[in-house]
């Protein structure tokens, strides 16, 4: 497709008097090549106005020149036989897009209806995997023997390490209750790793509850707009869910 | 001279929708006011030295960038249409090149941007424990480094070759892929979201408020991009495709429309991903209130 420049002054300036200039020179205009392709409409070749090709004197009034500009393809387009109205396309193309996004946001709606695909792994999961015998102390978290109950895997030991170190250098001087409860969610994110080593597939039926430690809410959550995604931030315990509803309490 | 325009100035005729420089202007420097800031904010707060709220600062930077570029053109446009600028001048020409080029970057750099900015979100979310190991501030620089490289580069062989159906091609398909991967991401972690609201047992009521709320948010920011970006792109492939039909030529008639919403998501943007920290709402506080030390604790 040939880009031929043109001034967008011509389409504009029809019928008055002023320079007309539309020739094959580039020239500056605003986002000039995206929108010039179109805008020869008007001049077709083979249409001559030989009278006001030259005005030879100068300072004899408006002074007009035409050149023209030939494309590969020499039919002007043409308004005469529209069958539909002229901005169809644009009148389909939004109501096209306000209606995607309608229908997303119904989707999205219904899918807070319905349940996740995937519970009845975490059902299975959860029943399979649940520790019975081994209980972490939450009260006191640096206490090495809290990892007693995972199994010695390295990386999971050292996200842990991680995931405490951060939290003193991020510096968080919270209560003794909100340090308490990051600790326990840095140890039962651990000891959820654990099980899931022991049966099931880490991917799917991973216990995402747990994977959302606070470490990650305080700082990268509220990018997402004050928890407007991450709608639990708080740690499943395995003791009690009163202790659960007790800690949502407080943050929400 | 009537006769001609009987001819030719039909009633049918979709003239282009003219936007007055003044609105140009307008939007131009409020984007570059919020975009600085969040800039500025980022750099000088040290808390906010972390992967997330560098690929933020990116997509500011490049809105920066098309805020900049675009008040400049005005300039150059005003100068133009007082007679002052030579609008065939070989100076003006390479000039305007430089800021077609300049936009182009900017254009893709935000859609890339974006596209960080959905990766590591999901990498937070789906990785969380591991989400330090992964996403190192070294591989941050690095991924950063990478996209404006390459948006460096596109912006300066899209301008050089625009008359290519291929290079036009490749930039459609490029938004396309990012528009349908931002997609996915954002649904796979608001599914997530929604089930952890289900563990949630207690609180029924408020849960389904927040599931509402999380529908909404991602609505919101799905829609005002595709909202903001799909016009203009729609317009290239119109170029490409039916430049000499009458319904798409009514459709290029809104150009300068489109380039005004383009414009206003580099406002938008701000809104939805650097104000709704925090962290960064603090250091803006911090930045303007605190002549008086008083009002900073």
């Amino acid at each position: 497709m040939k880009t031929k420049q043109c001034s967008a002054e011509v389409f504009a300036s029809f019928g008055q008097a002023a320079e007309i200039n539309c020739s094959s020179k580039p020239e500056f205009q605003r986002s000039r090549q995206l929108i010039c392709s179109s805008f020869l409409v008007q001049k077709s070749p083979g249409i001559e106005m030989p009278k006001f090709q030259n005005s030879s004197k100068p300072g004899s009034g408006p002074h007009y020149v035409w050149e023209y500009e030939y494309y590969d393809d020499d039919e002007p387009v043409s308004f005469d036989n529209l069958t539909a109205h002229r901005y169809s396309v644009v009148i389909g193309f939004w109501v096209g897009l306000a209606l995607f996004v309608i229908f997303m946001f119904f989707v999205l709606t219904l899918l807070t209806k319905t349940g996740p695909p995937h519970q009845e792994n975490q059902d299975a999961f959860d029943r399979h995997c649940r520790p019975s015998s081994c209980m972490v102390d939450f009260r006191h978290p640096q206490a090495s023997d809290n990892k007693a109950c995972s199994q010695p895997l390295l990386d999971e030991s050292h996200s842990l390490i991680h995931c405490f170190i951060h939290e003193e250098e991020t510096g968080r001087t919270g209560e003794g209750q909100g340090q308490w409860r990051e600790a326990k969610q840095c140890a039962c994110s651990g000891l959820q790793q654990a099980q899931a080593k022991c049966k099931v597939e880490r991917d799917t039926s991973f216990p995402t509850h747990c994977n959302i430690p606070n470490f990650v809410n305080s700082e990268y959550s509220s990018a997402l707009g004050d928890d407007d995604l991450l709608l639990c931030d708080q740690p499943v315990p395995l003791d009690s869910n009163s202790l659960s509803s007790n800690n949502y309490h407080r943050t929400m | 001279m009537e006769n001609i325009t009987g001819v030719y100035a039909n009633e049918t005729d979709c003239r282009e929708v003219q936007i007055p420089n003044e609105i140009f202007f307008t939007i131009a420097m409020v984007s570059l006011g919020e975009n600085l800031l969040v800039v500025v904010a980022v750099i000088r707060n040290k808390n906010l030295h972390s992967p997330m709220y560098c690929f933020i600062c990116s997509l500011a930077l490049f809105n920066t960038i098309s805020s900049l570029s675009k008040t400049w053109e005005n300039i150059m446009l005003v100068f133009t249409n007082t007679g002052h600028l030579n609008s065939r001048g070989d100076s003006v020409l390479k000039v305007d090149d430089v800021m077609d080029s300049l936009l182009c970057m900017s254009f893709i750099g935000s859609i890339f941007s974006f596209l960080a900015i959905a990766v590591d979100r999901y990498v937070t979310i789906f990785h969380a424990l591991r989400y330090h190991n992964i996403m190192t501030m070294k591989r941050a620089k690095a991924i950063l480094s990478a996209i404006w490289a390459f948006c460096g580069c596109t912006g300066v062989v899209m301008v050089v070759f625009f008359h290519n159906v291929a290079i036009m091609m490749c930039f459609i398909i490029l938004f396309v892929f990012a528009l349908v991967l931002i997609l996915f991401l954002y649904v796979h972690m608001f599914l997530l979201a929604r089930h952890h609201a289900r563990k949630i047992a207690s609180l029924p009521g408020s849960t389904k408020h927040h599931n509402l709320r999380g529908a909404l948010t991602l609505t919101i920011l799905f829609g005002v991009f595709i909202a903001c970006w799909s016009p203009f792109f729609l317009h290239l492939l119109i170029i490409m495709v039916c430049p000499q039909n009458p319904y798409c030529e009514c459709y290029r008639s809104l150009f300068q429309i489109h380039v005004i919403l383009l414009m206003s998501h580099a406002v938008i943007d701000p809104a939805i991903y650097a104000f709704r920290s925090a962290e960064l709402r603090s250091t803006f506080r911090k930045m303007f209130l605190c002549s008086d030390s008083r009002l900073c604790h």
